[in-house]
């Protein structure tokens, strides 16, 4: 396998864009990338593109890909569409890193984009229940839920296990408004106290409106050569794919004693990447909910069960700290556009490592770091999907 | 009435039966799912699962009450875990004579099945599902599947 660099990012805002459709999104981020990256679209050789809602959505069932692409110049060559809920960015990642890595291809575009502004939030949502498994969706059953209950997440199990209280669910949330709020590509730019997060309404107890991600448009990108080639494209810094692993989870039984998906996605990273936790110097990770942060610091291997608050209360995870975790704001400040999410971290991470975060850049810039990105639910799963990837410079 | 997910439920049509769900047991290890599979996820044999009647009762594993619906449902309800003695933990909602309040439940307590209407909405009202209902409450007609 040939080593990968990624020499460009680009993203469009989040937020609300009532006038642009999928493919206005997508120009945004594909442009700045092309700009980003010093390429032009006839050096691009394959394309991968993450959407996961704009069938439901937008009524663009098929082609999705091709249609974006056309609209920002590319046309000709192989096009992949991928759907895999909101780890969609994060699959089309993959394919563009293996496409370079495997040989098949020399320059490789990954996109993400997602419209979800559409004028009725009811059919939004109705479409989010969508991207789990219809037997579960058709009984109500939604993403806010499965937080809370689910048996292999479960937060308000692990208030009774682990003495977590509603303060500590707000933890992440307030730290990561911070970030977001010094983020100008940022949907949610107000930072917030713990206060404000557990007194905002309840919307599936115990989870409150500021502890979830809410519904947004957006885009990002991101192009690949092999690392040797990097040069001949920009003189910017090279941020090389460690590893990019994608698992799907799997089917779990009552107390069947195995470890979570969530646990072995992070550890087959490490190991292909030949890295450990303490290696990290940033984060970029799925708080679809706040309160999932605390649980993937232990998942990933940050801290021992149940101490995920402290890593907050101590400053670790903080902007300041050690281990910055969502320095854009993450998915409850920088905002969820779902297909577009796991690019939009690769994006923030590139940035970070290369030092044009602007105010919210990393003092002691990062020369390791890890994109986590998962999405949708299966009967008798956690998640769906798991998609970590780590750069290195 | 039609039903949700009918091959996962067994709607009695007599007095003498009661309802329940179907799940399939492996005949090579013996780990029991619903709903049915053909591959045992346990052990990954193809062709040894068998239909069985499960989940009359149940324990309750978690619950939450969820103060947004989604669209054919009526917000506040009733999300649940239960945990059948026969082994799944499934995900299910929650029967109407049960109301809808804060301490009505608690994790670890016996349930049992009732089948109801899955919402009482335009959408969902003709639509028959397995629900739960706390073991201690009196028995109550089932509705809709005369
Ligand atoms: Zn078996």
């Amino acid at each position: 396998m040939r080593e990968v660099a990624i020499i460009g990012v680009g993203a469009h805002a989040t937020g609300q864009f009532t006038e642009k459709a999928l493919k206005d999104l997508a120009y945004t981020a594909i442009w700045n990338t092309l700009d980003d990256a010093g390429a032009e679209p006839s050096d691009i050789n394959v394309a991968y593109v993450g959407n996961s809602l704009g069938g439901l959505l937008t009524g663009q069932e098929g082609v999705r890909g091709q249609v974006v692409l056309q609209h920002s110049g590319i046309t000709g060559i192989p096009v992949i569409n991928v759907e895999n809920a909101c780890a969609s960015a994060a699959t089309a990642l993959r394919g563009a890193w293996l496409e370079v890595a495997s040989g098949a291809a020399d320059v490789a575009l990954a996109v993400g984009v997602e419209k979800m502004f559409v004028g009725d939030s009811a059919r939004t949502i109705s479409a989010l229940s969508a991207v789990s498994e219809v037997d579960l969706s058709e009984m109500g059953m939604q993403f806010t839920t499965s937080y809370a209950i689910h048996p292999k997440i479960n937060l308000k199990g692990k208030m009774a296990e682990y003495g977590w209280t509603s303060a500590d669910f707000a933890k992440p949330a307030v730290k990561n408004s911070f970030n977001g709020s010094l983020n100008p590509l940022a949907q949610h730019r107000r930072p917030l106290s713990i206060e404000q997060v557990v007194q905002s309404r309840i919307v599936v107890d115990p989870l409150t409106l500021f502890m979830c991600a809410s519904i947004s448009d957006g885009a990002a990108a991101a192009i690949v050569c092999p690392v040797e080639m990097a040069p001949r494209f920009t003189s910017k810094l090279p941020v090389r794919i460690a590893s990019c692993v994608l698992r799907s989870g799997m089917y779990r039984l009552p107390d069947d004693g195995f470890t979570d998906s969530a646990t072995v996605s992070a550890q087959a990273a490490y190991e292909e990447a030949g890295i450990g936790p303490d290696d990290l110097n940033a984060i970029e990770l799925h708080d679809a909910m706040a309160p999932a942060e605390l649980m993937l610091y232990e998942r990933l291997g940050l801290c021992a069960p149940g101490e995920g608050p402290r890593l907050i209360d101590e400053g670790i995870t903080t902007l300041s700290g050690r281990i910055p975790v969502n320095p854009s704001g993450g998915l409850c400040s920088r905002g969820h556009p779902v297909g577009a999410t796991g690019l939009l971290q690769i994006a923030e991470l590139v940035w970070q490592m290369r030092g044009e975060a602007g105010a919210r850049q990393i003092e002691k810039r990062p020369k390791v770091t890890m994109a986590q990105n998962q999405g949708g639910l299966l009967l008798g799963q956690d998640s769906a999907v798991y998609g970590v990837t780590i750069l290195k410079t | 009435m039609n039903i949700l997910h009918p091959s996962s439920i067994f709607v009695p049509t007599d007095a003498k039966q009661t309802p329940c769900l179907l799940g399939a047991r492996c005949d090579e290890c013996a780990t029991v799912v619903f709903p049915k599979m053909p591959v045992c996820p346990a052990c990954q044999t193809n062709g040894s699962m068998r239909e069985v009647q499960i989940g009359r009762t149940g324990k309750l594993f978690s619950h939450t009450i969820a103060r947004f619906a989604p669209k054919g449902f009526v917000a506040p309800f009733f999300q649940v875990f239960v945990d059948l003695p026969e082994g799944p933990r499934i995900f299910a909602l929650v029967g109407a004579e049960c109301p809808v309040e804060a301490g009505v439940l608690e994790d670890g307590m016996d349930m049992r099945l009732v089948l109801e209407p899955l919402a009482d909405t335009p959408e969902n009202s003709d639509l028959l599902t397995y629900k739960y209902v706390p073991a201690g409450r009196p028995e109550q007609r089932t509705s809709g599947h005369a």
